[in-house]
């Protein structure tokens, strides 16, 4: 206890200056862990389905930028080879006058037909915080993603009104830092209606009578799952081939485009990543050594009384160990507490900067105990080679 | 105890030339001598002192710790040979800033692989002999010069070494804790140690078995 406590006051600046290090490298992989996890929340929900959207260009299409698809259309979909299950859905924006390119972080209506499970693989039931998911029978209910909840203070119970309607708030999602953070869910009866309201077009087209549609045709898209052993990618392609005046998204070329898409934030993690390596690193290597340099002296006083070059090695690594250790809990509790700051800060308009996660924090741990302890090596190694006299000449 | 032949010792001078410090130095020292080198400042006195010790090689010749050839051994050996028979009292004290009074008294015990409980109650009666004990738990900026010297001896001979090397102990203090010091290795002596003590005060000759002078590189009676 009294070593450690002596190590913490000898080595106070080396500390400082490898918390500010590992403080950097923490806060902006913790940056670069939020996009990755964005990005790989999309590809993981896309590579769950099988996302078909009627042929066309209508307003409401969200992601999938298609036109009605109704309720005939989904029940040839249904009875194609390898299909498990089609469930109906809406998608619209919740501000039509928001551009749709920006669909990514846009928030949206997502209408469900809860009367089918949710075919998407990798999200049977979106994970639920607080509260419930609807249930088929809800109406005039939603669950909100955690964005959208945090940048309108809402909670199981709030009241959210949309389109002139007021909705009960029954389930807030996890963060899932992704695009359902900003999603508004609804039974589909629900959207249908919030649909019309917003769209003059398709208001002036039911009322006009001129096209036979039933509320059960109002759908923008249909979330398709597929059957055990049968290859998304085939089945999709099934559907091209077989149901007319669909667009269909293969999973793995819908995959491809939103990485193809996102390349430019891939680029910007890699080259943010390895400027934290570099900076946090030399900061920290740069530091450590010369906290070994400036005892110099010690260890020629120490050779003079009977250490060996391994006694001093040994004494060496082991300080560096605890200072490394602890500069970097220190700069780990740093970035964390600047995350934190800054995210309640964002919070308050849905965003969220950092994401601190398990293999970032060990990563930061294992790289700077690694580097100050190679580092303090080095400076040990450039130390025990000088003579006892001329280590405490140098020293003093 | 102590005996060294032909000691040859050069350093490369800024200008690329060498400069010979020692020139073929034999010197004997037995138990219970008290050996003083005086000389001229920059006559090689620490050099000699720093070789005697193992601190840093001779270009050339032998030294013998009890008739052990210790000049030969491996680097970790000579550490260990210098934590075995050596104790070191140097002018600037050179005790560990971060270390309060009795720990760097025992940082001499560490490396010779002691008991600890013995060598701390034996380091406690040193600082007492040497009248530091109420400062046994200050920091060495917290001492003054002759109370750091103190410390330094009592560090010295925490393992009751066989050879004693005192390098101008007394260089930077005044004349009542000098002859405090001298006092010591005088004591030391009469113990049965073996002492070389390099300085330029007279007081370093008083008492003394033998003096040398360093001069032009070799010792003169």
């Amino acid at each position: 206890m009294v070593g450690l406590r002596r190590i913490l006051h000898g080595y106070a600046f080396a500390i400082a200056g490898i918390a500010i290090g590992v403080a950097g490298l923490v806060a902006l992989g913790a940056m670069s862990e939020r996009i990755v996890r964005f990005i790989e929340g999309g590809d993981r929900f896309v590579l769950g389905q099988i996302s078909v959207a009627g042929r066309g260009m209508g307003m409401g299409a969200g992601f999938t930028a298609g036109g009605l698809l109704p309720a005939a259309t989904i029940r040839k979909i249904a009875a194609v080879q390898g299909v498990a299950g089609v469930q109906p859905q809406i998608m619209l924006p919740l501000n039509p006058s928001t551009s749709q390119f920006m669909t990514l972080t846009q928030e949206l209506v997502l209408g469900l037909d809860l009367s089918v499970p949710m075919p998407n693989r990798h999200y049977r039931e979106l994970p639920v915080r607080a509260g419930r998911f609807l249930r088929a029978g809800d109406r005039y209910r939603a669950v909100v993603g955690a964005a959208f909840a945090a940048s309108r203070g809402l909670r199981v119970g709030s009241r959210l009104p949309l389109e002139g309607v007021e909705y009960e708030v029954v389930g807030i999602l996890e963060r899932m830092l992704t695009a359902p953070d900003r999603f508004v869910i609804v039974p589909i009866e629900d959207a249908r209606e919030q649909w019309v309201a917003k769209d003059r077009l398709l208001r002036t087209l039911l009322a006009s009578g001129a096209v036979a549609l039933t509320a059960a045709d109002l759908n923008t898209g249909a979330a398709v799952g597929w059957r055990d052993a049968e290859d998304p990618d085939t089945v999709a392609r099934r559907l091209v081939a077989e149901v007319p005046d669909v667009n269909v998204q293969i999973p793995s070329e819908l995959s491809r485009l939103l990485r193809s898409s996102t390349a430019f934030f891939s680029a910007l993690l890699g080259g943010i990543g390895a400027l934290a390596l570099v900076i946090g690193g030399l900061s920290l290597a740069n530091t450590m050594a010369a906290a070994v340099f400036e005892r110099i002296r010690d260890f020629g006083v120490k050779r003079a009384l009977g250490a060996t070059d391994l006694d001093l090695a040994g004494e060496v690594l082991g300080e560096a160990l605890v200072v490394t250790v602890c500069g970097g809990v220190a700069g780990l509790g740093l970035a964390v507490l600047l995350g934190v700051s800054v995210d309640a800060w964002a919070g308050r308009s849905g965003q969220q900067l950092f994401h601190f996660s398990t293999r970032l924090v060990a990563g930061a741990l294992a790289f700077s105990i690694l580097l100050g302890a190679a580092a303090a090596a080095w400076a040990t190694f450039r130390v025990v080679r000088l003579s006892p006299v001329e280590a405490i000449r140098r020293g003093a | 105890m102590l005996r060294a032949t032909g000691l040859v010792k050069s350093y490369r001078a800024p200008s690329g030339g060498a400069v010979r410090v020692l020139r073929g130095v034999d010197l004997a020292v037995k138990g219970g001598e008290l050996v003083a080198v005086v000389g001229q400042s920059g006559s090689g006195k620490s050099t000699l002192l720093s070789v005697l010790g193992l601190l840093e090689d001779a270009d050339a010749g032998e030294i013998s710790y009890e008739d052990v050839c210790v000049s030969a051994l491996t680097r970790s050996a000579k550490s260990r040979a210098r934590g075995r028979w050596v104790g070191f009292v140097f002018q600037s004290f050179l005790l560990l800033p971060s270390l309060t009074a009795l720990e760097n008294v025992l940082l001499a015990a560490r490396y010779a692989g002691r008991d600890r409980a013995e060598a701390r109650r034996r380091a406690l009666e040193l600082l007492e002999e040497l009248g530091v004990l109420d400062r046994k738990d200050h920091y060495p900026q917290a001492l003054s010069g002759g109370e750091q010297q103190r410390v330094a001896f009592c560090r010295a001979v925490l393992n009751d070494p066989p050879l004693l090397l005192a390098d101008e102990p007394t260089g930077d203090l005044d004349d009542a804790n000098g002859a405090v010091i001298f006092d010591a290795l005088r004591s030391r002596a009469r113990a049965g140690g073996a002492v070389v003590v390099v300085s330029h005060r007279p007081e370093a000759a008083s008492g003394a078995t033998a003096v040398y002078r360093l001069r032009g590189g070799v010792l003169e009676a």
